[in-house]
């Protein structure tokens, strides 16, 4: 469609917003209220533009100006909104004329009649979209000489946001928010007029999204609790990278400030996360921070942990591996190491000349599904969904790409300017496609309200619910009990699944932990024509099994090394808060942890070596897609702690050798040379990874969990293993959950908020419990980390101790 | 250019030898500073009621040409305010190594918080003592840290080398 703004042609696709056109032009138009991905509602009237367009007579000509014999422009009798207006062929859109520019004048005028002028106090000064619309569009004088609105200054909307209200200009983008993309309802206006406010009805905001309505907000209304009052937007590093929070490749901003990370952002990932993190990824980064850090190697002398250097630390141990047979040396790495560190943990095994290499926690099922997996741009646009998980908790922004899929809407084009600033395609309050989406679990899942259908089987009985799917999918009869909803939903859903063209299974990690039930659901992904989604439990499981990070023989598998290996070399991991695993690991010949906490393992280490958390390095992760994405390094201060490349280069150098992955750059070489990935040139919006894996090592199963017991081991938002560091998400979070039955709870005179001790598969776990009707009766929840992967583990609820009885509430 | 010209230079150089000589005897002698003489920072208090004029905004960082100020906020304490509104600076921190003394800092402050005094004298020996905090510039403090040293190690007040017509941005400090 031929448009013209400000004089200049453009051709652009039908129901493209005039707000869009104006930006495409390279014109400009202040806005507060549209945002990208969100639908357009013209509420703050700050886009107005003369807008006029050519008509046609009866006979389909075109009405002709008189004078020049041109089609006559006929104006809108009023200035238009842009971003609800539409283009039309012809359309004329004049954004430069005094009477717009009265019209901008006056809005801000308006707008600001009732805003604070505490810009210098306000965390979002410098950064503020209305500071700088007032600053470019505002005439800087007010004539509005009475007293402001008053109202709340501080109030918590929840543990991890803080809402001014006097600051509130009313452009609804937090309230549209919560409805149109994650779904929960629990904001909205109260009162009318100038009284007009946010608030909830809810306790708190529950959602696992709340954070990015502090990124939405144009105004310093709604803030990060985490960040407030910490630093002014310039003086801020920002360090644009990839979370390493968990497997989805989110984009996200490290905002750090003297060698502190005060806060984190979402990045722009169109094809991913879009615009928006969860709370996990934005608010659980304090722990890189936290006072403990292990910040210089340490070397055990007569017993006792002393600090040293890195030379001395390596060259303790290049002697001690001397003594040893380098076959009997394990190297362990956790699943969130980023691509070059999964090569150095490589070069380092194939220097000792061992078999015993892997990552952990690595699912016996693999997340690299044999002929190729989901894409997220697939699953927003799939036509029907089975969720084997709990997604949202799991990989949250999957949970965000399913909703996408919900409400019917294709991914927008970009336009130079980036996203669609107004997709008129988008609506409030949008009928959602319930009934494409099936989500089954053992436990009610958040996703199942959004689910069309929602089956419970049994815990642990996920290979016999896919078997029970694929006996309906090929006309058999199916286990009705497995399945764990009613047959006619059962068939419903496999018919939706075998129907749509684009069919998308997403397997989480119950299903993920057990190879027989993933080669069930990959047989059931092929008979149904559908496309498996695994769930990696970390941010890398995809690309460190790409690379081959892996033992030789299943016996030398991430289990068996730890009971059978003389000496070990872990990075990141803690197997030893098994007490009984503690007692294996303190006869061991040499244990050297790479860890940034004194951890449980670390204190029976020989050396430790201070290691980078995900925000300190440089490198390259494959998110669940397969999609090879940047990692950054922010400015943090953490002492003299290094990644693996740097820990692997140190190593080399004290034996006298320069191995492969001893750098960042020399990891790249060899990527390149056996993969044929050049991530150096990789393109901010990151590339596919190759088909081809990494060569020699043998990717085997790992050893199959048993999967019977009493307790079900479930994935978490937030990061369990760090939550006690992260002291506004534990105070949000109230710490690590025991889901019980109610009844079950009762039995065993346990209330809400009690804390107690429970040994779960050996390991003594602190938790709090919360009874809860989404947990069936006879099985407990406890969470999962990354030494204590999901799936069924076994309790003993008799020997539940006390520590700490929860006030009882009146 | 005429020999009278050369006469005439001549002759001012001849009058000055009959003046009264500049010369001070500093520091035995005060020197006289002028009103708007830039000096040592000063970090001011509302009069009235006696809370910190600085919110902490950092806008006085932003504008230093030196990078000689860090500024941390925090949130102040409903009951126990240290300044007024919602934050206060809980570090405050001037290189006066680095400063120019260009009072740009002053000119950007929406407060009013920082100005610049009269104190000139600020020569010390070690690097950390020129990292000028809140306890060295808060209204009331007198003298340079060295001063302020020697001074609490003699048991004597602060004695300042020089003397200042008031000026009416330090809200009456004096010297």
């Amino acid at each position: 469609m031929k448009v013209v703004v400000d004089g200049v042609t453009l051709d652009l696709p039908p129901g493209t917003s005039a707000i869009d056109a104006v930006f495409a032009a390279g014109s400009d138009v202040p806005y507060f209220c549209s945002q990208p991905y969100m639908s357009p509602i013209g509420a703050c009237r700050m886009c107005l533009a003369k807008v006029g367009a050519p008509r046609k007579d009866r006979d389909g000509s075109w009405v002709l100006d008189e004078e020049t014999g041109e089609p006559k422009i006929f104006w809108f009798p009023n200035l238009m909104a842009t971003c609800t207006t539409a283009v039309m062929d012809g359309m004329v859109v004049d954004t430069r004329s005094e009477q717009v520019k009265a019209a901008q004048h006056g809005m801000v005028e308006f707008t600001l009649i009732n805003h604070p002028l505490d810009c210098p106090v306000c965390d979002k000064g410098g950064a503020c979209e209305l500071q700088d619309r007032a600053y470019e569009y505002g005439e800087g004088l007010s004539r509005f000489v009475f007293d402001k609105r008053h109202q709340e200054k501080h109030h918590a909307l929840s543990d991890l946001i803080t809402l001014d209200r006097e600051r509130c200009i009313h452009c609804k983008r937090c309230v549209r928010y919560f409805e149109e993309v994650p779904g929960d309802e629990v904001l909205d206006f109260i009162e009318r007029g100038g009284h007009t406010y946010i608030g909830t009805l809810e306790e708190g905001l529950p959602s696992n999204f709340t954070g990015n309505i502090t990124d939405i907000c144009p105004v310093g209304a709604l803030l990060d609790t985490t960040s407030r009052f910490r630093g002014r937007n310039w003086e801020y590093h920002h360090t644009e990278t990839t979370s390493l929070d968990d497997a989805s490749g989110s984009a996200i901003v490290v905002d750090g400030r003297t060698g502190r990370i005060e806060r984190i952002k979402a990045g722009h990932q169109p094809e991913i996360n879009k615009t928006w993190i969860d709370d996990g990824t934005r608010f659980g980064h304090e722990y890189a921070d936290a006072p403990d850090r292990v910040r210089r190697p340490l070397v055990r002398h007569n017993g006792r942990l002393v600090e040293t250097d890195w030379d001395d630390a390596l060259g303790y141990v290049a002697a001690r591996l001397r003594e040893l047979n380098g076959r009997d040396v394990g190297v362990a790495i956790r699943a969130d190491a980023t691509l070059e560190e999964g090569v150095a943990a490589r070069a380092l095994a194939d220097h000792l000349g061992s078999g015993q290499l892997d990552h952990a926690p690595r699912p016996a099922g693999g997340v690299i599904a044999p002929g190729g997996q989901a894409r997220l741009q697939e699953l927003a646009v799939a036509g029907a969904i089975l969720v084997v998980g709990d997604v949202t908790e799991e990989v949250p922004i999957v949970d965000l790409r399913i909703k996408d899929a919900l409400r019917g809407v294709t991914p927008p084009a970009l336009f130079d300017h980036g996203a669609p600033i107004a997709d008129l395609r988008l609506k409030e309050r949008a009928p959602r496609r319930a009934e494409i989406l099936t989500v089954a679990a053992p436990v009610r899942v958040d996703l199942m309200r959004h689910a069309g259908r929602s089956a419970r089987y049994p815990a642990g009985g996920e290979h016999a619910f896919f078997r029970a799917l694929t006996a309906l999918a090929e006309g058999g009869t199916p286990d009705a009990e497995a399945l764990g909803m009613p047959l006619e939903a059962a068939t419903a859903a496999v018919a939706g699944l075998t129907k749509a063209e684009t069919a998308v299974v997403v397997l989480g990690g119950w299903v993920l932990a057990s190879l027989q039930a993933t080669e069930a659901a990959l047989h059931f992904c092929r008979a149904v024509g559908a496309k498996p989604m695994p769930l990696g439990p970390m941010a890398n499981s995809y690309g460190l099994e790409l690379v081959g990070v892996a033992p030789s023989h299943a016996r030398y598998a991430y289990g068996g090394m730890l009971a059978g290996a003389k000496a070990l070399i872990l990075s990141q991991l803690d197997p030893a808060i098994d007490p009984a695993m503690a007692e294996r690991l303190g006869q061991l010949e040499l244990l050297v942890v790479h860890a940034s906490f004194l951890t449980a393992t670390a204190k029976l280490a020989d050396v430790v070596l201070p290691a980078a958390t995900g925000y300190e390095k440089d490198g390259t992760v494959v998110n669940l897609e397969g999609r090879m994405l940047p990692v950054r390094a922010a400015p943090v201060d953490a002492g003299e702690a290094r990644d693996l490349t740097g820990l692997v280069k140190a190593f080399g150098e004290a034996a006298g050798q320069r191995l492969e992955g001893r750098s960042v750059k020399s990891a790249r070489r060899w990527l390149k040379k056996s993969l044929g990935v050049d991530l150096d040139a990789l393109p901010g919006l990151g590339a596919w990874a190759p088909a081809k894996r990494g060569p020699a090592r043998v990717a085997v199963a790992a050893h199959e969990a048993p999967a019977h017991g009493g307790a079900l081991r479930v994935p978490t938002m937030v990061r369990a293993e760090v939550l006690d560091r992260n002291p506004h998400l534990l105070a949000a979070t109230g710490g690590l959950a025991l889901g019980l039955h109610p009844d079950d709870a009762a039995e065993l005179k346990l209330r809400a908020g009690d804390e107690v001790t429970v040994p779960v598969a050996g390991v003594p776990r602190r938790l709090v419990v919360r009874p809860s009707e989404a947990v069936p009766a006879g099985l407990a929840t406890v969470p999962a980390t990354p030494d204590e992967p999901v799936g069924l583990v076994p309790i003993d609820l008799k020997q539940i101790a006390l520590e700490r009885r929860a006030l009882e509430v009146a | 250019m005429s020999v009278l010209d050369i006469a005439k230079g001549m002759g001012v150089t001849l009058g000055h030898l009959f003046k009264k000589p500049m010369t001070v005897q500093y520091p035995e002698q005060k020197a006289p500073v002028q009103a708007r003489f830039r000096g040592r920072h000063h970090l001011l208090r509302h009069p009235d009621t006696g809370l910190e004029k600085c919110i902490g905004c950092s806008l006085c960082a932003a504008a230093c040409p030196a990078y000689a100020i860090y500024v941390e906020a925090a949130e102040n304490d409903p009951a126990n305010p240290t300044s007024a509104g919602e934050r206060y600076a809980s570090i405050y921190e001037i290189n006066m190594l680095r400063c120019i003394f260009c009072g740009m800092c002053e000119e950007a402050c929406p407060t009013g918080a920082v100005v610049l005094g009269h104190e000139f004298e600020l020569a010390d020996f070690r690097y950390q003592d020129f990292v000028y905090g809140k306890e060295d510039m808060l209204v009331g403090v007198k003298g340079a840290k060295w001063q302020r040293r020697e001074a609490a190690a003699k048991g004597k007040d602060v004695e300042l080398g020089f003397t200042a017509p008031p000026r009416p941005e330090l809200e009456g400090v004096g010297y």
